[in-house]
């Protein structure tokens, strides 16, 4: 069964990950976007998303990461929660189905590397969205 | 979301382009994870047979990984299987004959 692919939404209605994927060059959110439906049409723990799709470990342990390489091999990166529980906790949370929670993204030169600061600040927009219930989403 | 983007011509061809790539990369490797599964293997044994570590062949397997040709070309040989391109259309295999020149035996 395929899932759905959500979008976080802040308190001020914002949708972060989209912000962020209205900044990226077409042929980048494309693939993106790309990496997260072939994940969603082919959920964990099949192999899906031709490898640009990984769970992230320690301080981001929880968080999925979709990796895509942009013009002078600038890095993008977005980052999404799985809503995957039994039936009634799913409908509790809003959920018809699984879903991918798309949180936000981040973007980098080629040869840099995402701080602590940059992780954190996804976390916090993780953690504002896992503290509703039923969640807050744009779909 | 999805829907809205879809109604730019540019980020369309892209996507569609992007699925069509994604998708052959997860066909090869769910079809190499089938035939080792049907040859009674464990990753770790196949791992052994192939001189590689078992963790990067783990990752493989559960899509932690950008899969290395050369470690896929080794699984399909492993499991007794070929990788093959095939062309879409005959007409396409036709152009890229002319372009090699006259086949010769």
């Amino acid at each position: 069964m395929a899932w759905d692919v959500v979008y976080y939404t802040a308190r001020d209605g914002s949708v972060p990950a989209i912000d962020f994927l209205d900044g990226c060059p077409t042929k980048v959110a494309a693939y993106l976007l790309a990496v997260l439906d072939a994940v969603a049409d082919a959920p964990p723990p099949r192999y899906s998303g031709g490898g640009q799709w990984e769970a992230m470990h320690g301080d981001m342990a929880g968080y999925h990461e979709v990796r895509a390489t942009g013009p002078g091999r600038e890095q993008f990166r977005l980052f999404c929660i799985l809503e995957n529980a039994d039936e009634s906790e799913l409908s509790r949370r809003g959920f018809e189905r699984p879903a991918i929670a798309v949180i936000s993204g981040l973007r980098k030169p080629w040869r840099t590397t995402f701080d602590d600061r940059d992780y954190r600040a996804i976390r916090v927009l993780g953690d504002d969205y896992r503290s509703h219930v039923p969640r807050r989403i744009a779909s | 979301m999805l829907a809205a983007r879809m109604e730019d011509s540019e980020f369309r061809e892209e996507y569609e382009r992007a699925r069509r790539e994604i998708d052959q990369v997860d066909f090869v490797i769910r079809q190499l994870d089938e035939l080792r599964e049907k040859a009674g293997l464990s990753k770790a044994e196949l791992a052994r047979h192939i001189g590689r570590d078992p963790s990067s062949i783990r990752r493989l397997f559960t899509a932690q990984a950008n899969p290395e040709l050369l470690l896929v070309a080794s699984i399909a040989e492993d499991l007794d299987a070929d990788i093959l391109v095939v062309p879409r259309t005959s007409a396409t295999e036709e152009s890229r004959r002319d372009v090699a020149g006259p086949a010769t035996s």
